[in-house]
């Protein structure tokens, strides 16, 4: 069983600082709930909040509708929160798995089984005997996952859950994860700064910036309508440049048309392509004015780095024809993988993220 | 008549051994309250602390005297020139060392670690056991430098203890008496077996300490 868990009108100050505002989130039974965000953005001050280790400055966090801080030792109990460090304690790894469990007074045999079952799991039953502090990063994190997941708990809050590990250990990892989350019905919230991760096994990504919610939703809807330019930054969009909506709706980058025909505002926007989506055409077409300044190998495609009114990089499928440093080129965008946005500067912080959950939030659940 | 230096021996033992284990309970409590707790007057405290662990123990068995003393404001419980009112002063001595080494064994320990051990589920007892296991060496060794302050002092053991044959005596105050009479060879001696019991008993807390971490790897 999973759990409901409500933040309203939450407010955290640290240092005479309010660093996180959440007017109203609800994240439901079962769901699974991302939370991505820059570095310092408040993702951890909400987990905090959410496991009933911290205490919001004003505002209420209930679990089930009861407020975390005043549920005690059983209302944490139904959480389970893996911090970023792993923290493991310094005694064997079965040792680490198995205390929380005795905590919880489960008995001695089924705490051994429910401890095994958990480390299997996550592929480290080898390690079980062995100090938890002769363990590799990676080894850790593995085993603080286990330690969580051993506790069945009715929320599961992940902070960067594989930080520290090397890329193919982190897709292991995340492979490994998903698996063991998949026959289970606890809510989990996930933080990450990496949309890759964050977007992965979501129903639902909160988008956090500088302490703000900034959107709210799926995560293809993220990816195919972001809120602003800081999301779509976060969301992978490789290039972020000025951009004018003419009346009749085409869009104009240093005065030349992109491709692309906007429906909504007309004015100062900001336009977010992802490197896929910018098309170099024959210098004779329309579109915007560039020159090739570099090519780099990326993989499965190439990387060129394009200087106009604006700077771009473009990634090219690894079979097309590379250009060469110093050619001209004119580029379009395509819209399937473009966005037009409100200018980034003018773009106002959400005062209020009540709308853009509530809107979000499936009327299913 | 000279005492036998076994009885001596055992007083010596006994008073700063229990001296030492009434400490540990008190520092270590005391240390783990005021490095994890937001109490007011958490720095007074912390100050206080500091400040006993650098007076002289003579100084400690002056006020100790005088509390103890017949006409002090505790003379009626008769524990001046007695081996409990020494055990009161090496207490006194030991506690304050306790508590700031405590202090600063649990303000080592990792800054996050109160909070993962409370997201894990532990309760305010759970979680102090086992910081105070993750902590375990340098607490050892708290209690460890407590023994060796209470049993190497004489200012205080002197004027509390008095110094009296077959009551009051210990190892540190008989050698005292024998170096004042000239008599170099026994206090030799008592010294000799005071470095030997110093070694025995940080051997026997190595061990314990040893036993300690072999418990937690399993």
């Amino acid at each position: 069983m999973g759990a409901n868990l409500i933040l309203r009108q939450v407010r955290q100050i640290r240092g005479g600082y309010e660093i996180l505002r959440v007017d109203d989130l609800d994240v439901c039974d079962g769901e699974h709930v991302s939370v991505l965000g820059p570095n310092g953005a408040g993702k951890t001050t909400m987990l905090r909040l959410l496991a009933g280790v911290d205490r919001p400055a004003s505002g209420t966090v209930t679990l089930d509708g009861v407020d975390t801080t005043r549920g005690g030792v059983e209302l944490r109990r139904q959480v389970a929160y893996a911090t970023q460090q792993p923290g493991l304690l310094s005694t064997s790894v079965r040792r680490n798995v198995e205390l929380p469990l005795r905590w919880r007074k489960v008995p001695r045999r089924e705490r051994a089984r429910v401890a095994t079952a958990a480390l299997e799991r996550l592929r480290v039953a080898h390690l079980a005997d062995r100090r938890a502090h002769e363990l590799s990063g990676g080894e850790q994190q593995r085993v603080n996952l286990a330690r969580a997941l051993a506790l069945d708990p009715s929320v599961l809050l992940l902070d960067e859950p594989a930080a520290g590990l090397d890329a193919q250990t982190r897709s292991a990892f995340f492979a490994d994860l998903e698996q063991a989350l998949a026959d289970r019905t606890a809510t989990v919230v996930q933080v990450s700064h990496r949309a890759e991760e964050a977007l992965r096994f979501a129903d639902r990504v909160v988008v956090l910036v500088d302490g703000r919610v900034h959107q709210v939703g799926a995560p293809d809807a993220l990816t195919l309508r972001p809120a602003d330019a800081s999301v779509a930054a976060l969301v992978g969009y490789d290039n972020l440049v000025d951009a004018t909506v003419r009346p009749d709706g085409s869009v104009l980058v240093g005065g030349a048309p992109t491709g692309l025909v906007h429906r909504g505002p007309v004015g100062a926007a900001t336009v977010a392509v992802f490197g896929c989506g910018v098309r170099l055409v024959d210098a004779d077409r329309t579109g915007l004015s560039v020159r090739v300044t570099r090519v780099t190998p990326g993989p499965g495609y190439r990387v060129v780095a394009l200087e106009g009114a604006v700077s771009l990089l473009a990634h090219l499928p690894i079979g097309c024809p590379a250009p060469l440093p110093g050619d001209t080129a004119r580029v379009v965008f395509e819209s399937a993988l473009s966005a037009v946005l409100p200018r980034a500067a003018e773009f106002p912080a959400l005062q209020s993220s009540a709308v853009a959950i509530r809107s979000a939030i499936p009327a299913s659940r | 008549m000279a005492e036998p230096i076994y009885e001596v021996l055992a007083r010596s033992a006994f008073v700063s051994v229990t001296a030492t284990l009434i400490a540990a309970v008190i520092g270590i409590g005391l240390g783990t309250v005021l490095a994890l707790a937001r109490l007011p007057g958490r720095r007074l405290m912390t100050a206080v602390v500091n400040t006993g662990m650098a007076v002289p123990t003579v100084v400690v068995g002056l006020v100790v005297a005088l509390l103890l003393w017949r006409s002090g404001p505790l003379g009626d419980l008769g524990l001046i020139y007695t081996v409990q009112g020494m055990i009161v002063a090496q207490v006194l001595i030991a506690t304050p060392l306790i508590t700031g080494i405590t202090m600063a064994a649990m303000q080592l320990l990792p800054a996050a670690l109160p909070d993962q051990l409370r997201a894990l589920g532990a309760n305010r007892a759970q979680l102090v056991v086992r910081m105070w296991i993750e902590a375990r060496v340098p607490l050892l060794a708290a209690a460890m430098a407590g023994f060796g302050h209470a049993i190497s002092e004489v200012g205080a053991a002197t004027i509390v203890g008095g110094n009296i044959h077959r009551h009051t005596q210990v190892m540190t105050t008989a050698i005292v008496e024998h170096v004042g009479r000239g008599e170099f060879a026994p206090a030799l001696f008592y010294g000799a077996i005071l470095v030997t019991l110093a070694f025995l008993v940080n051997g026997l807390l190595a061990s314990v300490q040893h036993r300690g971490a072999s418990w937690a790897r399993t």
